[in-house]
């Protein structure tokens, strides 16, 4: 983190894309301004001692029982379809992939 | 008094408290039918007739979740919360769902998509958050006790500001089954309630291993405690770090009287400390909007809620255009910071360090209490309840109004916050930390200091 320059606004579009969130252009540089607030107030992180580190912490049971992994059904209310803003013959329908299309 | 009068009686008070904005869903059918339900059980259960209102990130088959978001319009879950069920099976009526900061990110429920809730003592002043709208039900006397979530403090920071009490338990002791995830190494359905006794209650009911939910502990439910009579032989430390000199001075008084309340009651106090406090909120910055970035992907317009198309008509177009206009500004702003520091080149930087930092910030906890403290008293919220719109254009300003309760969540253990007193009016908040799975040491120790303290009382 000491290294670190700060965020510009084609890094925030870069990061936007890998959210698969759009962006207006009219918000960019509040966004700009405010996620360098954000990650400037959080690189406080770096004052503590490397030698200090320790492993990483998560709560919880010290190991994760598994199920067997047997597949089975939850049962459900209502069906996919019902939630879903578009569904049939058992698929949710989206847009083609623009990749997968034919030149 | 019957499932279907209390049902009735519900049904009032949240028509007289409509002002708050606190409600998503309800309706008298609904109401009636989980009233009719509980006068039908065999043998009244342990939390008979009592009605519990749900954060709307808690799901139910009958009424919508939307999490307070636009991108969840419509969407009404096929299955029901595993907490939801045990509540019902031990006679609760469960059928209101409560409004919240949009997917519980927020400290003031400002950010739901559908308005604001209003500080049941002050309509200017926010109720905390991101359960506000579940405590500013509890605390308005709508019903006697009700779910939010944690991740970061949103239920015992809603719980200080406005006048109740607000249980977190340990990681690991309620199932996630159902709660809508944000964070899933730190989400945790916790309870608001007017008495530590219905706190206990109600945690009891939903407490317990779920084979639905791989991180709850294998180990039999919990007890709701008997009361302390006194705090004899209990031991209770004073973080330091919790206590600085520029204290709102209404917290600081009501601090100190809880703390002369204790001893009062033959408790002993002493200062300890918990030398990685500091870090707590950046630490929770990090791993919190890493993991919400991961959790919220699945919002893409393909199976939930509304569609939006996009300009460019395909696939990605579509999740850009969907998750943009259905998330608000601070969900939208977390998943950007979440996937920055997932991010290839700032990984290690960022979310690795936060990590271990957040192992320094649990072994802090656990050295305390090694040192021979039973319990850490500090206040629950810097200051009372604070004007809407006060930090809405600040994010880290509003982020530090969990400075004293996100650290608890990081490490994974159970806390109160009870209301120790006002300062001009407002509730002031003190906040009980026990070690992990001590959820009775804490219960039995806050029900002797809830009838030792008063909450009403003004604090100079």
């Amino acid at each position: 983190m000491g290294e670190r320059v700060s965020i510009g606004r084609d890094e925030v579009l870069h990061v936007a894309r890998l959210a698969e969130l759009a962006v207006r252009d009219d918000e960019v540089d509040r966004l700009v301004e405010q996620m360098n607030r954000i990650v400037d107030y959080v690189a406080q992180l770096d004052e503590v001692p490397a030698d200090h580190q320790a492993a990483p912490f998560l709560p919880g049971p010290v190991q994760v029982p598994l199920r067997a992994d047997t597949p089975g059904s939850v049962p459900l209310a209502r069906p996919p379809a019902a939630m879903a803003p578009e569904f049939a013959d058992g698929f949710f329908l989206v847009p083609r992939h623009g990749a997968m299309e034919e030149p | 008094m019957s499932g279907r009068a209390v049902a009735l009686e519900t049904a009032s008070k949240l028509r007289a408290a409509e002002g708050l904005n606190a409600v998503l869903h309800w309706s008298q059918e609904a109401l009636d039918a989980e009233g009719e339900r509980v006068d039908r059980m065999p043998a009244p259960g342990p939390l008979a007739g009592m009605a519990i209102a749900l954060k709307d990130n808690i799901v139910t088959t009958e009424e919508p979740t939307t999490c307070g978001s636009r991108i969840l319009s419509g969407y009404t879950s096929p299955y029901t919360a595993t907490a939801v069920a045990r509540l019902r099976a031990a006679g609760a009526l469960v059928a209101v769902k409560a409004n919240m900061d949009e997917f519980a990110m927020g400290s003031s429920t400002e950010n739901s998509a559908f308005g604001r809730v209003r500080h049941p003592l002050d309509p200017e002043r926010v109720p905390g958050g991101s359960s506000g709208g579940s405590a500013a039900l509890v605390a308005a006397g709508v019903v006697p006790a009700a779910l939010g979530s944690e991740t970061g403090g949103s239920v015992r920071q809603p719980a200080s500001f406005c006048g109740v009490v607000g249980l977190k338990p340990s990681y690991g002791r309620v199932s996630r089954y159902g709660l809508v995830a944000f964070g899933s190494s730190l989400d945790c359905i916790s309870v608001f309630s007017r008495t530590v006794d219905d706190a206990g209650r109600v945690l009891a009911a939903m407490s317990g291993v779920d084979s639905l939910d791989v991180t709850t502990l294998d180990r039999p439910p919990m007890t709701a405690p008997a009361p302390r009579a006194d705090l004899r032989g209990l031991r209770i430390g004073l973080p330091r770090e919790y206590f600085p000199p520029d204290l709102h001075g209404g917290v600081a008084s009501a601090l100190h009287r809880t703390r002369e309340a204790i001893e009062q009651l033959g408790g002993t106090t002493r200062e300890v400390s918990l030398p990685h406090s500091r870090y707590a909120v950046p630490t929770y910055y990090i791993v919190a909007p890493a993991e919400a970035a991961a959790n919220l992907a699945r919002y893409d317009g393909v199976r939930y809620g509304p569609r939006m198309v996009g300009p460019a008509g395909d696939i990605h177009a579509l999740y850009q255009a969907t998750r943009g206009e259905g998330f608000g500004a601070e969900v939208r702003r977390r998943i950007l910071v979440g996937t920055y520091v997932l991010s290839a080149g700032y990984y290690d930087a960022y979310y690795r360090k936060a990590q271990r930092v957040r192992a320094l910030i649990a072994d802090d906890f656990r050295q305390a209490f090694a040192s021979g403290v039973d319990l850490l008293l500090t206040p629950t919220t810097p200051t009372p309840a604070f004007k809407a719109g006060e930090k809405t254009e600040d994010p880290v300003a509003m982020y530090l109004a969990d400075i004293f309760v996100c650290a608890v969540n990081l490490a994974g253990l159970p806390a109160v916050s009870l209301p120790v007193g006002r300062s001009e009016g407002l509730p002031v908040g003190a906040q009980l930390i026990a070690p992990y799975l001590e959820e009775e040491r804490l219960l039995a120790a806050a029900a002797a200091l809830e009838r030792a303290v008063p909450a009403d009382g003004e604090v100079r």
